[in-house]
């Protein structure tokens, strides 16, 4: 079991004590992997149809900072009371569909063919870590995870101090320039963004095999979905610095 | 940059290589690995 201390994990959402809190309430159930997988599948269909909804309705465009404030609100009430998942995780999934579907139809219109590539590269992602993490090329070490959660938590601070510095009318320059730098700082956040894959992957397989209860299936399918929305965002940004440079 | 997808997808397929040759050479519980190349024999 010491292979899944997932205390160190990346994920604000995914902390080892989340399941010892709700080990008492196994009655109906307990986590599977099918069920997590089936989870995160309708999380993502939701996404897609509201994200498919908003890009083509543009009345939709003036949500997106309602939809990305609903979103944090859901996030938190997750976070502290998974036993809700089963409601907060769709609503939360049709918000940041929403949210990412006005966002994406900016990047378009800047950039044509944008969001295709975005979205092709952030499922292959899912898919080539998916795989390296099943075959063991890649393993959720306590080195490993300790990398991840500092390197995630350095870049939430960068962000943190972007946007205090944007109410000055200011910003830290290398997260938005398309300079070499701007450009390294991207593929950076890109990769330790695809890492935290490796993290809530870790979790979830800890969850099945500590028995957590059934309804901890959606706050695992919930910590999935928040790392392929960062993901996606993070590649969104990068090819959009790439194509800027032509 | 011509293509940055294609440049971005590199290390993705070098994953899935690295990652399908680690599967191929885990050995099943019966000590065999999935597949092996060897000489048939006649009659066999």
């Amino acid at each position: 079991m010491n292979r899944h201390l997932s205390m160190r994990s990346g994920n604000p959402a995914l902390q080892s004590s989340t399941f010892r809190n709700h080990m008492s309430a196994v009655s109906e159930g307990t986590m599977t992997l099918s069920g997590t997988v089936n989870k995160t599948g309708i999380g993502l269909l939701l996404i897609i149809l509201s994200a498919g909804y908003t890009w083509g309705n543009p009345a939709m465009h003036g949500l997106a900072i309602p939809a990305g404030i609903i979103g944090f609100i859901l996030a938190l009430v997750t976070v502290f009371k998974p036993q809700f998942g089963h409601i907060t995780v769709p609503i939360y999934a049709v918000v940041e569909g929403i949210f990412l579907g006005v966002i994406s139809m900016i990047f378009e219109q800047m950039y044509p063919g944008i969001v295709i590539q975005a979205i092709f590269l952030t499922f292959g992602t899912l898919g080539a870590l998916l795989l390296a993490y099943q075959s063991g090329l890649i393993k959720a070490t306590e080195n490993f995870k300790l990398g991840v959660v500092a390197a995630t938590g350095g870049i939430a601070i960068l962000y943190l101090i972007n946007m205090v510095m944007g109410f000055f009318g200011s910003s830290v320059g290398v997260i938005h320039s398309n300079g070499m730098m701007g450009i390294a700082f991207s593929g950076f956040v890109v990769v330790i963004a695809a890492l935290n894959l490796v993290l809530d992957f870790d979790f979830i397989e800890e969850g099945v095999e500590m028995g957590a209860p059934k309804y901890m299936e959606w706050y695992g399918a919930f910590g999935l979905l928040v790392t392929l929305i960062w993901l996606y965002l993070e590649i969104l940004r990068l090819l959009a610095k790439l194509q800027s440079r032509r | 940059m011509e293509n940055p997808v294609f440049i971005l997808s590199i290390p993705l397929i070098v994953i899935v290589i690295l990652s399908l040759l680690k599967i191929a050479k885990k050995k099943r519980p019966n000590g065999k690995p999935w597949f092996r190349i060897e000489k048939v024999e006649d009659n066999e």
